[in-house]
C-alpha cells in the first residue's frame, strides 16, 4: 500500500522553505567534518536536502495534489536515511552557508521523519528509548551508579536552593573527571547549590532528540522541569553543550510554557564567579592551551566568549586558538548520535583534532563537552600524536 | 519553424506557471505552519535588516565564505539582471523612459556576463578550491554562458533585425504572434531563453527569505541563553 504520508509533517515553515532555498552551491561541504573524513559528496548538504526535495515533491507537489501521492524510490529514502543518520550534525554546513540555512536544526528534524517512517534510528540508536525508559539514561547503567564513582566526599549538596546542577548522563557515566570537576568548582565558589536525587536526574532527551525519536520526550522534561520546580530553583546549571541546547532552545515547548529557572552553562556562572571575586584562581599554570568550541554550546547557543574568559584568568596560561574556532569550531566526531554507528568517521575526526592541537605545539588540549570528552580520549587511543586532555572544569578545579 | 517556437514558447510559459504552482502549494502548505521547537525570540534590528540588505544585494555571505567566488558570482547576477531590463524593451510598447535608460548599462553588462560565467566555472572546475558541482548548475550556467555569447555575437557581428525580433517577441508577449525573424542565431538564442526558462532553479524566489531570516535568527542567538 502507497505510504501517503507528507514529508513535511515534521518541518517547521522555516525549515521548509530552507529546503527550497538551497542553490546547490557545495560552500558547506568545504566546513563538513563528514566530508573531510569520508570525501563522500553523497553524504553532502546538497544531496541530502535534493533527495529531500524529491520526496516532497512526490507526497505535496502539484501532480501528486491532483493524482495523489507518488510512492517514493525506496532505495533513495534508504541513501538519504544513512546520509542523514552519517551527519555529526554539528551545523557548521550552516554557519557557512551563502543563504543562511539552520541546519542544526532541519538535520534531526529530517531524521525524525525517518523514524516515522521507520527508516531511522539505525544501528545502537534504536536502543536509546528503551534504555533511558529501564533506567533513566541512554547508556542503560544503573541510576545508583551515577553520582557514586566520582563525587567528591567533600561537596555538600543542599536540598533545596536558588542554582541546581545537572550532571547529565555521559558526563556522570562517560566523562566523570568533567562532572566531579564541575561540582568541585561549584562548591568552591561557595553558594549552596542542589541535585535531584539520582532515580530522578533522568535524560535531558537529547539522544532522543538528536535522532529523531521524540515519543519520551514530554514525559522526561516534564519530570526534570517539576523536579528542580519542587526545590525551589531558579538558575540550573549543566555543563554538557547537548544538554544546555535542548533545555534552552526545546524544554519550553515540550514542556508547554517557559521554564521556572533559567538555564546556564557552567562557564557563564564560573565566569561570572571568577568577575565579582567568589572564585578566585590562586595556582599558576606555565602552558600553552588549546580550547576546543562544542558545536552545540558555540554555534548551538553562542556561548564562545565565557569558557576563554575562564581560561584567561588562570595565572601564566597561554591560549591558543584552532583554525576553526567559536562559531565556525569543527566538530570533533561525536556529534549527533553519529559515532555510536559510524565509529570510525569519529575517531578520525577526533585525531583531526588532537593533530591541529598537536601542531600548534598545545601543551594540552581543552574540552567543555563530555560525548567530545569520551570520544577524543578514545580516539587518542593508538594514535601517533599524543595530547593532554582535560576538560575545562577539571582543569580549574585543580587549581583553586 | 515560427509557428513551432510559438506554441514552444507558449508550453514552457505554462510550464513555468505550472512548476511555479506546484512550488507555491508548498510553500503555502509551510507558512499555514506554527515555528516548531526551538525557534529563538527573533527580533529585527536595524543592524539585522542592514545585513539582511546587504546579504541580499551584494550577496554578502557568499563574500563571506569564499571571496574568490562572490567576484564573479556578484558580477554574474548584477549584469544578468541588467540585460534583463534591457531586453525588456522588446516586451513593452510603448517603452518607459526606464527601460531606455537601461540600455547603455545593460549594453556594457552584455559583454561582462560571459567573462563573469567562464570565471565562475574557471574557479568551480579547474581550480582545486570547489569540492562539489552540482550538475544542475553546470547546465544552468553553461547554458547562460551560451544564451549571453550568442547575443554579443548578435550585437557585435551578425545583428538580427530587430524591428522583426520586436514584433515577434511583442506579438508572444501580447498573444499575437507575428512571423520569427529570420536570423538562425537569435532563433537559437530565443530557444536557449526558453529553455532556461524551463529549468530557472526556484531558489531565486526563496533564497533571499531565507537570507533575511537567518539574519534575525543570528542576531537573536543572544537570546538563546545569555539574556533569557
Ligand atoms: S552551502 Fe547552503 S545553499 Fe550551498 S549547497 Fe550547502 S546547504 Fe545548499
Ligand atoms: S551538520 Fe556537520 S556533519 Fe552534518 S552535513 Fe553539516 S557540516 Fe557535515
Amino acid at each position: 500500500m502507497k505510504n501517503k504520508r507528507s514529508f513535511t509533517i515534521e518541518l517547521s515553515a522555516r525549515q521548509i522553505l530552507e529546503l527550497d532555498a538551497c542553490t546547490r552551491c557545495g560552500e558547506c561541504l568545504k566546513h563538513c567534518p563528514v566530508q573531510d573524513v569520508t570525501g563522500n559528496p553523497a553524504v553532502s548538504p546538497p544531496e541530502k536536502i535534493r533527495m529531500f526535495r524529491e520526496f516532497i515533491r512526490a507526497t505535496d507537489g502539484l501532480k501528486a495534489r491532483l493524482f495523489g501521492p507518488a510512492e517514493v524510490d525506496q532505495k533513495l529514502l534508504q541513501d538519504f536515511a544513512k546520509a542523514v543518520y552519517e551527519c555529526t550534525t554539528c551545523g557548521a554546513c550552516g554557519q557557512n552557508c551563502p543563504v543562511g540555512i539552520f541546519t542544526q536544526r532541519l538535520w534531526p528534524m529530517l531524521r525524525k521523519e525517518m523514524v516515522k517512517r521507520g527508516l531511522g534510528p539505525i544501528g545502537a540508536q534504536a536502543e536509546t528509548p528503551a534504555a533511558i525508559k529501564n533506567s533513566g539514561n541512554p547508556y542503560n547503567k544503573p541510576a545508583a551508579e551515577r553520582y557514586k564513582p566520582w563525587f567528591p566526599e567533600t561537596v555538600k549538596v543542599a536540598d533545596r536552593s536558588d542554582i541546581a546542577y545537572y550532571a547529565g548522563c555521559t558526563g556522570a557515566y562517560e566523562a566523570q573527571p568533567m562532572v566531579r570537576g564541575d561540582v568541585l568548582v561549584l562548591n568552591a565558589i561557595g553558594e549552596p547549590f542542589t541535585m535531584l536525587p539520582p532515580e530522578e536526574e533522568v535524560c535531558c532527551g537529547f539522544p532522543l532528540f538528536i535522532t529523531g525519536q521524540h515519543d519520551l520526550l514530554k514525559d522526561l522534561v516534564t519530570r526534570l522541569v517539576k523536579g528542580y520546580k519542587a526545590k525551589g530553583v531558579k538558575k540550573l546549571i549543566c555543563s554538557c553543550p547537548c544538554c544546555v541546547n535542548i533545555m534552552t532552545r526545546d524544554w519550553p515547548a515540550i514542556y508547554g510554557e517557559d521554564l521556572p529557572f533559567k538555564i546556564r552553562h557552567i562557564t557563564q556562572h564560573v565566569s561570572e564567579a571568577i568577575k565579582n571575586g567568589k572564585l578566585q584562581l590562586k595556582n599558576k599554570l606555565s602552558e600553552a592551551v588549546i580550547y576546543h568550541d562544542p558545536c552545540y554550546l558555540s554555534r548551538g547557543v553562542g556561548v564562545i566568549e565565557e569558557p576563554r574568559e575562564v581560561l584567561r584568568s588562570i595565572p601564566g596560561v597561554t591560549m591558543l586558538e584552532f583554525e576553526r574556532h567559536g562559531l565556525n569550531s569543527r566538530c570533533c566526531g561525536s556529534g549527533g548520535a553519529a559515532r555510536k554507528v559510524f565509529h570510525e568517521n569519529a575517531i578520525a575526526m577526533g585525531r583531526q583534532t588532537i593533530d591541529e592541537a598537536v601542531a600548534k605545539k598545545a601543551d594540552r588540549l581543552i574540552l567543555s563537552c563530555p560525548a567530545c570528552y569520551a570520544k577524543v580520549n578514545e580516539a587518542m587511543q593508538g594514535h601517533k600524536n599524543q595530547i593532554r586532555i582535560t576538560d575545562i572544569m577539571e582543569l580549574v578545579s585543580g587549581l583553586i | 519553424m515560427g509557428k513551432f517556437l510559438i506554441v514552444a514558447a507558449y508550453a514552457v510559459y505554462a510550464a513555468f506557471w505550472l512548476r511555479f504552482l506546484g512550488h507555491a502549494l508548498v510553500w503555502r502548505k509551510a507558512s499555514q505552519r506554527l515555528e516548531a521547537l526551538g525557534a529563538p525570540l527573533a527580533r529585527w534590528s536595524v543592524k539585522g535588516c542592514a545585513l539582511a540588505v546587504l546579504d541580499v544585494v551584494l550577496l554578502g555571505r557568499v563574500f563571506i565564505v569564499n571571496p574568490a567566488l562572490w567576484i564573479g558570482e556578484w558580477v554574474f547576477h548584477a549584469s544578468f539582471l541588467l540585460v534583463v531590463l534591457r531586453h525588456l524593451r522588446f516586451f513593452l510598447d510603448p517603452v518607459p523612459d526606464w527601460v531606455w535608460w537601461m540600455q547603455t548599462p545593460g549594453l556594457i553588462a552584455g559583454y561582462v556576463l560571459p567573462f563573469a560565467l567562464l570565471y565562475i566555472l574557471v574557479i568551480r572546475l579547474l581550480t582545486k578550491l570547489e569540492k562539489y558541482a552540482a550538475p544542475a548548475n553546470l547546465f544552468l550556467l553553461g547554458l547562460v554562458l551560451a544564451i549571453s555569447s550568442i547575443g554579443v555575437v548578435m550585437h557585435g557581428l551578425f545583428k538580427p533585425d530587430l524591428v522583426d525580433v520586436k514584433l515577434f517577441i511583442f506579438g508572444i508577449a501580447h498573444f499575437a504572434p507575428a512571423a520569427a525573424p529570420g536570423s538562425v542565431l537569435f532563433l537559437l538564442h530565443f530557444c536557449l531563453v526558453l529553455v532556461l526558462v524551463l529549468f530557472l532553479p526556484t531558489h531565486i524566489f526563496i533564497a533571499p527569505l531565507v537570507m533575511l531570516e537567518a539574519r534575525k535568527r543570528e542576531q537573536a542567538l543572544r537570546l538563546v541563553i545569555h539574556e533569557k
